[in-house]
């Protein structure tokens, strides 16, 4: 991957003294001795959060679904938001270990590993909620096509739900294989620095004993490709069958063939925020600026004005589309959506989402550290509206007025909500203490070429042939990287 | 000709390779294969694959047959089988239900001796097989957690033994000592019974008897004992009239016998291809009523104005027939006007009537009948009812002395509630004997010394005349649960006769109804034959009337002196369909059930126009503002409701809440309004609070004020027509968007899936909303005969009221008086269903019959069904509502008993082993995180087609009956095979220009279909068509 690279365009790692064995050093030192303060302070609120999240589950397991504020008319609201939601943000990890790696983008290296394990996190948070939104969880294995003594009594094929179950439990599969199959060398580089038996012992494990072999390197390069392809329809069509949950309805709002295009984009859009703020804390708790640069964050943030701006225009074809199709349900649910009691919701979801995003085109504010977290904070507000306005608004007053009714959530509805953000913070907290948060032996594989250092030797003819040659033998980039990752940490 | 073999190569070897390849392709013959007789019993030729296959299987049945326990049975066999009941069949007996003066003939069903739905009795000629609410509620009734289980003495359990010592010696010497002994009473139908009170009265010669109706008729019975010489109601016919005028009376929903009423008014109201002609129903009304709401033409005027409007009305008919006129009422309304044109036009076979309860009023009333010639016609004396017989002033005059009363004994009435000063009498029946007969916990139970406990009616003998010479009958259904004796044989008992009731019944038939009928030859035939009937028509009486309508001008002075003290604000109280006079006011179900009007449940409030919209609330929270309201020296406060159609300068607060004693705080919500009627409620104080306050209204109203852009015209929800445009063209205003319904089926509904196919039934629902009056005792019967859940006010405010069957409401028109239309919403079984292709799991489906069905135990409870429901009838188990679930709820109750939160869902007593006697086995009772709806009555359908199985016959059209369709007093429903093309329901889709399906347009294909409409509008009632529907 360590390809010819234009001197002057920016620099990927940065710091004027970074070297291969201090990037090891920057990023394993994080999983090594005591957390920091900060770490800490994250790391109990978030698991005080995620148990209230598992009261939450256990309570409405308990007493039933009647503690959601759910009714007649509304038999969605803050679940299926909420599962939607999640699922989109689950997207920007396989957008970025996949799509971006087939398409070389270089960039993709400081923060791929975080956002993978950010998809993990936030697919298992969205998993929950069609799980538990079941008003009989304990018949939940009812959906999968189970051999079974019941006749001919099978799942039906015709639901999107159905379909869901898939394509979410296959895109976990993979996103977990890749993740996974990622963080091997570097468990191996945490195991050799490893200074206890015990963590030696454990890492060792982890690493599934990986000594870095060239076969093994080999073999390794091929499974992230065969994986990056096997991920890259599944960006598509997890977020497309998540839509068909509510495409294939008759419900006037969800009726739309414009969906699919439209939750991915949105998908992308919240995930790319998601990444975002997670970044801008992790850089910040483990000192990882030189890795996570402004570079990162204005490429992030052309994504993400980029999708916002697909979604704003998803947003008034949809209105457009309303108003051309003549077709009353339609026009009103629209209307309802824009100037009925849920206005706020919406006016909540195009501020945030269609909006905002645009301050993106000012390149000031795209490098900005500040406005990037502030708006990867709107920008996730926004989706979550986003979800909500399609799914409320469009129930609560479709077709017959006699059934027309107002959502209002219980404690419990935002208890769950509040409570999966712990977990997910909760896992993400205690990836980025025991899992390198960034992934090295990738960060190491555009060292040569995207380095400030190796940059700045780049401007010395002398260095610059020098470190051009040396990387440019290894047919495979993560070769070169491997190759120093043994060599640093044998010194 | 011979056969001759042909072959082709060495004889027979081809053969026996092919028999060879056989044998090996099927192994050895076993003996399932070969027959079982063959090969074991004529042979006996067991192989060793046979020999190991038994011995395992004997081996094995023995184990287990010897080692597992089998598990303990606690149900008790009959010993001795009563041959008329097979378990799982249901037996019907006749009753009635006669609360008060209300009466219902009713069929009971029962299984395995339990009664568990009350339906109407096709029999009968009063009620003609309708039901209303309540009639079909009272079955709860029986298994009331608020029943008397014995008879108490000084609130403490007693036996009857002391109880009729005490009462019998303190009574007696009352009554040597001359002391007054009263028995107060509702109005009482029965011949026996008054037959059992005189009897009383012989053995103490100081009782009397006061009827009292606690919402009283007095004015009514009065104004015809001035007029005519008879305390009686006459005989209304709202069959005979082609033009029907109500001055307030709420005769469909609560005015004197609304089934019979909504039965006859209904059979002059049905259009067809061949009958083109509909009666005009005019109705000038304060509060907004269900009869009010299905009238062709209603007049808002305040309840001050009822009185003027009569008066006006009364003096254009006596201008018109050169009569006296009375005084002015100095009250101009252009409509009256011209129905007072209307009302002579048709004079003869019109009919006027008042809910009013002043003498004066109802004098007018029949003085305007009288002139229209409507007596003989319309209003017939031939069989007067004596279903309300309450006197005034007989229980006004009680009251005032109840310090004389030595003695009172109190049956089918709750005074302590609903008298206006009840506290008083309250306390003054601790001053004297006071015996109440109560079935349940109410109030004046509360304060007697003695209670006797009374028989619930499904578990009494009894009769009642509900019309002179109409004798029904009831008979018990269940032996008596509970330690009880019905009050007519404690009378009795206490009156030194010591025949059993039902004896002491059949005797009296003997000796009096026997020789008033001549149908029957002996006394065994009449009664066996009443029984099985329910009903008897005797002869009827001879009745000497004197009409009398000399005073007529006192009469209005009077009346109009009555409304001299209005001010500004006037209140009315009414009663709610369904509530009534709060008898019921403890049955979960009645409690439940939406009030036609304002689809609100539980409570009362009170209710104005929507003319200020200070009052309005809004309408997404469900949050009304509360207001005090001041009368007199009372003064009370309720949330407000809005109701369009109630006008300006008025507001309505109804009878039957604020219940203080019965048997869960959970039936005590609202305010009890009955301490209002002494107060002069024409000039009242309300003021807002900054209070708000939620009500459990299951439909709340929106401005529809989005009409489309350009597209289809309306939601293709209702669709209603007049008389006029009906004649002119049947098809009238059934339109789909541009096109009429029949080119809309031909040209637009196209598709390129194969449907279902329906080999054999294919069944279908008609409901003629030109029927459908809303009364919604369907709604209750549906929830009787499926088991639908109770899930209380808090949970209903939240939106999850368990019906399977509502009735939606939609006015159309002006905001201030518009038109009302009631459409019964059920599952439309759709052949192209929503919900069926989104369940991951398949649990609803569709039949090779039509009906879209649900497997609950096959449910996981996602909901996506119920989203995606177009007409949003799906009902999900948000708890456990109805203590199904695979939790045990003792399991919480008992561990959890002080952590509120932790503990189940208080279900209001639906969830006792009492109150679940009422369930009905033939359907599922639905455990909690599943979805409900209506099935059709899927277990009628089966039993039906069973049925016509035994009997080898091809099933009948109109063998299976839905419940909602046997409730209906009007016959609104129609349920039948639409295979079967001889079958009502096949004829009028197929050929009916009115039949409709709701919201058609997006292709649901729904099973329930729709009449449209017709009102018989006359050009002043400025018509407007439904594209203008403003809101619901």
């Amino acid at each position: 991957m360590s390809t010819y690279e234009s001197p002057i365009r920016e620099a990927l790692i940065k710091g004027e003294d970074t070297n291969y064995s201090k990037i090891t050093d920057d990023i394993v030192r994080n999983t090594e001795g005591t957390p920091p303060m900060a770490w800490m302070i994250a790391f109990a609120l978030a698991s005080a959060t995620a148990l209230f999240g598992v009261f939450c589950l256990f309570y409405t397991v308990w007493k039933g679904i009647g503690v959601w504020g759910l009714n007649k008319t509304v038999d969605w609201a803050w679940d299926i938001t909420n599962f939607v939601w999640w699922i989109g943000i689950g997207h920007a990890g396989t957008l970025i270990s996949a799509v971006l790696l087939l398409f070389r983008q270089k960039w993709r290296t400081g923060i791929n590993r975080a956002a993978e394990a950010m998809t993990i996190f936030a697919v298992i948070c969205a998993g929950l909620f069609p799980i538990f939104h079941m008003g009989r969880v304990w018949m939940a294995f009812f959906i999968f096509p189970y051999p079974n003594t019941r006749g001919p009594l099978w799942v039906n094929f015709n639901s999107p739900l159905l379909w869901d179950v898939f394509a979410i439990s296959t895109y976990f599969t993979v996103s977990l294989l890749f993740w996974y199959s990622g963080l091997m060398p570097d468990f191996a580089t945490i195991r050799d620095r490893a200074k206890t038996a015990r963590r030696k012992m454990i890492y060792n494990i982890l690493s599934f004993g990986w000594v870095g072999t060239a076969k093994q390197w080999q073999r390794f390069e091929s499974l992230s490709l065969v994986l990056a392809g096997l991920s890259t329809p599944l960006v598509l069509s997890v977020h497309t069958i998540v839509s068909f949950d509510f495409a294939t309805s008759v419900v006037p709002g969800w009726h739309t063939t414009i969906f699919p295009p439209y939750f991915v984009a949105g998908a992308i859009f919240s995930g790319f925020a998601m990444v975002q703020t997670l970044m801008l804390i992790t850089r910040k708790i483990f000192n990882l600026q030189n890795y996570i640069t402004t570079a990162h964050l204005e490429s992030m943030n052309k994504v993400i004005v980029l999708t916002g701006s697909i979604v704003g225009v998803a947003y008034i074809t949809e209105l457009v589309i309303a108003w051309y199709s003549g077709y009353l349900y339609e026009q009103y649910a629209f209307y309802n959506r824009a100037l009925g009691p849920y206005k706020w919701a919406y006016i909540s979801m195009m501020t945030c989402n269609v909006i905002s995003p645009q301050v993106f085109w000012f390149k000031k504010i795209r490098r900005s550290v500040f406005y990037s977290f502030l708006l990867s904070i709107f920008v996730n507000i926004g989706m979550w509206f986003e979800r909500f306005v399609i799914i409320v608004t469009s129930l609560h007053r479709d077709f017959l007025p006699s059934s027309w009714n107002y959502f209002t959530p219980t404690w419990v509805d935002a208890g769950l909500y509040v409570g999966t953000i712990g977990i997910f913070f909760t896992l993400f907290l205690l990836f980025a203490r025991t899992f390198p948060v960034i992934a090295i032996a990738e960060v190491k594989s555009i060292f040569s070429s995207s380095a400030e250092t190796a940059k700045s030797k780049m401007s010395d003819p002398q260095d610059f042939s020098d470190v051009h040659s040396h990387s440019h033998d290894s047919g495979h980039g993560a070769h070169a990287a491997v190759h120093h990752d043994k060599n640093f940490n044998e010194q | 000709m011979k056969e001759t073999k042909y072959w082709k190569g060495l004889p027979g070897t081809e053969d026996q390779i092919a028999n060879q390849t056989d044998n090996n392709e099927f192994g050895e013959i076993t003996p399932e294969l070969s027959g079982i007789t063959e090969s074991i019993s004529t042979t006996a030729n067991t192989g060793r694959r046979d020999f190991l296959k038994m011995l395992g299987f004997s081996v094995t049945a023995a184990t287990i047959a010897a080692s597992c326990k089998m598990p303990v049975k606690k149900s008790i066999p009959y010993v001795f089988k009563p041959e008329e009941i097979i378990p799982g069949m249901a037996n019907y007996y006749s009753s009635a239900y006669v609360n008060g003066g209300d009466f219902v003939s009713v069929l009971v069903k029962t299984r395995e001796g339990r009664p568990i739905l009350a339906e109407g009795n096709k029999m009968s000629t009063i009620t003609q097989g309708g039901m209303h609410a309540q009639a079909v509620a009272s079955v709860l009734n029986l298994y009331s957690l608020g029943r008397f289980q014995k008879p108490m003495i000084d609130g403490k359990a007693s036996t009857w033994k002391a109880v009729d010592t005490k009462v019998s010696t303190e009574l007696a010497a009352i009554s040597g000592a001359g002391g007054r002994i009263v028995i107060l009473t509702g109005t009482i139908i029965s011949p026996t019974t008054k037959k059992a009170i005189a009897d009383f009265k012989t053995k103490y010669p100081t009782a009397e008897h006061i009827q009292y109706d606690a919402i009283s008729y007095s004015g009514l019975l009065d104004a015809n004992q001035k007029t005519f010489g008879l305390r009686a109601i006459p005989n209304y016919r709202f069959d005979a009239a082609s033009l029907i005028l109500s001055f307030g009376a709420d005769f469909m929903g609560t005015w004197i016998s609304p089934v019979e009423f909504a039965a006859d008014y209904i059979k002059n109201r049905k259009v067809s291809p061949e009958v083109t002609t509909m009666s005009r129903h005019i109705q000038v009304e304060s509060m907004t009523t269900l009869t009010g709401s299905n009238a062709d033409k209603k007049i808002p005027v305040k309840p001050s104005d009822e009185v003027n409007a009569v008066i006006n009305v009364y003096n254009a008919i006596a201008t018109k027939a050169g009569q006296a006129t009375v005084v002015n009422s100095g009250f101009s309304n252009k409509d009256l006007d011209a129905v007072a044109e209307e009302l002579w036009a048709a004079r003869g076979k019109s009919l006027v009537v008042s809910g009013s309860n002043n003498t004066d009023v109802q004098c007018l009333i029949n003085g305007i009948n009288n002139m229209l010639g409507n007596y003989g016609t319309t209003i017939l004396w031939d069989r007067p009812s004596y279903q309300k017989q309450g006197d005034d002033k007989a229980v006004a005059s009680l009251v005032a002395n109840m310090g004389s009363v030595k003695a009172i004994l109190m049956a089918e009435c709750n005074p302590v509630y609903s008298l206006a000063d009840g506290a008083k009498f309250g306390e003054a029946l601790g001053k004297t004997l006071s015996i109440y007969f109560g079935e349940r916990k109410n109030e004046t139970a509360d304060k007697s010394k003695v209670v006797a406990a009374t028989n619930h009616y499904l578990e009494n003998w009894g009769d009642a005349e509900p019309k002179a010479g109409i004798i029904a009958t009831q008979q018990p259904t269940i032996s008596r649960l509970f330690d009880t004796r019905s009050y007519q044989e404690s009378l009795l008992v206490w009156a030194g006769i010591n025949t059993p009731y039902d004896e002491y019944m059949r005797a009296n038939w003997d000796s009096t109804i026997m020789p008033m009928q001549t149908k029957y030859n002996t006394s065994l035939l009449l009664w066996d034959n009443t029984i099985h009937d329910g009903e008897i028509i005797c002869n009827a009486p001879v009745l000497t009337i004197t009409p009398n309508f000399a005073d007529m001008a006192a009469c209005a002075t009077s009346a109009k002196n009555s409304i001299a003290s209005r001010g500004a604000i006037e209140l009315k109280l009414y009663e709610k369909v369904g509530i009534g006079n709060g008898s019921n006011t403890d049955n979960p179900w009645l409690l439940e059930l939406p009030d036609p009007l304002t689809k609100c449940t539980w409570e009362n409030y009170l209710v104005t126009g929507v003319s200020d919209e200070k009052f309005f609330h809004n309408p997404d929270h469900k949050e009304f503002k509360i207001a005090q309201v001041t009368v007199g020296s009372k003064s009370f406060k309720l949330p407000v409701y809005c109701l369009p159609g109630v006008p300006a300068g008025m507001f309505a607060v109804a009878y039957g809440f604020g219940r203080t004693v019965s048997a869960n705080k959970e039936f005590q919500y609202g305010v009890n309004v009955y301490n209002l009627l002494k107060e002069n409620t024409l000039n009242v104080k309300v003021e807002l609070t900054n209070e708000v306050a939620p009500l459990g209204c299951t439909q709340i109203h929106h401005l529809l004020t989005h009409k489309g852009l350009g597209g289809y015209k309306t939601r293709h929800i209702i669709k209603e027509t007049t008389l006029d445009a009906y004649k002119k063209d049947q098809a009238s205003e059934n339109v789909i968007g541009e096109h009429s319904r029949k080119d809309w089926i031909k040209e637009e509904l196209v598709t390129l899936y194969p449907g279902h196919t329906y080999p054999g039934h294919h069944w279908k629902m008609v409901i003629d909303l030109n029927s459908c009056i809303g009364c919604a005792a369907c709604v209750v019967a549906c929830t009787a005969e499926n088991n639908v859940s109770v899930v209380g006010r808090d949970q209903v405010i939240r939106a999850r009221e368990m019906h399977w069957l509502r009735i939606d409401k939609y006015y159309t028109g002006d905001q201030n008086n518009p038109q009302v239309t009631f459409q019964p919403m059920l599952c439309q079984h759709c052949d192209n269903a929503p919900c069926e292709n989104v369940c991951p799991v398949a649990a609803t489906n569709h039949s090779t019959e039509g009906i879209n069905q649900m497997a609950y135990n096959r449910c996981i409870g996602t909901r996506y069904c119920a989203n995606n429901c177009p007409y949003k009838v799906r009902r999900f188990n948000w708890y456990d509502y109805a203590d199904a679930d695979s939790f045990d709820k003792k399991y919480y109750t008992e561990n959890f008993e002080n952590i509120k939160e932790l503990k189940g869902l208080d279900t209001i007593g639906m969830q006792e082993p009492l109150t679940r006697m009422l369930i009905n086995p033939d359907v599922t009772v639905r455990s909690r995180g599943v979805i409900e709806k209506c099935s059709m009555c899927a277990q009628r359908v089966q039993a039906g087609k069973l049925e016509a199985k035994r009997a080898g016959e091809v099933l009948k059209d109109g063998a299976i009956r839905t419940a909602c369709q046997n409730a209906c007093p009007t016959n609104a429903i129609q349920f039948g095979d639409y295979n079967n093309k001889e079958s009502v329901v096949a004829k009028l889709v197929d050929h009916d220009e009115r039949i409709f399906g709701v919201i058609e347009e997006i292709h649901t294909l729904p099973n329930v279909l729709y009449m449209t409409k017709v009102r018989n509008k006359q050009k002043i009632d400025d018509f407007s068509f439904p594209e203008n529907l403003l809101f619901s």
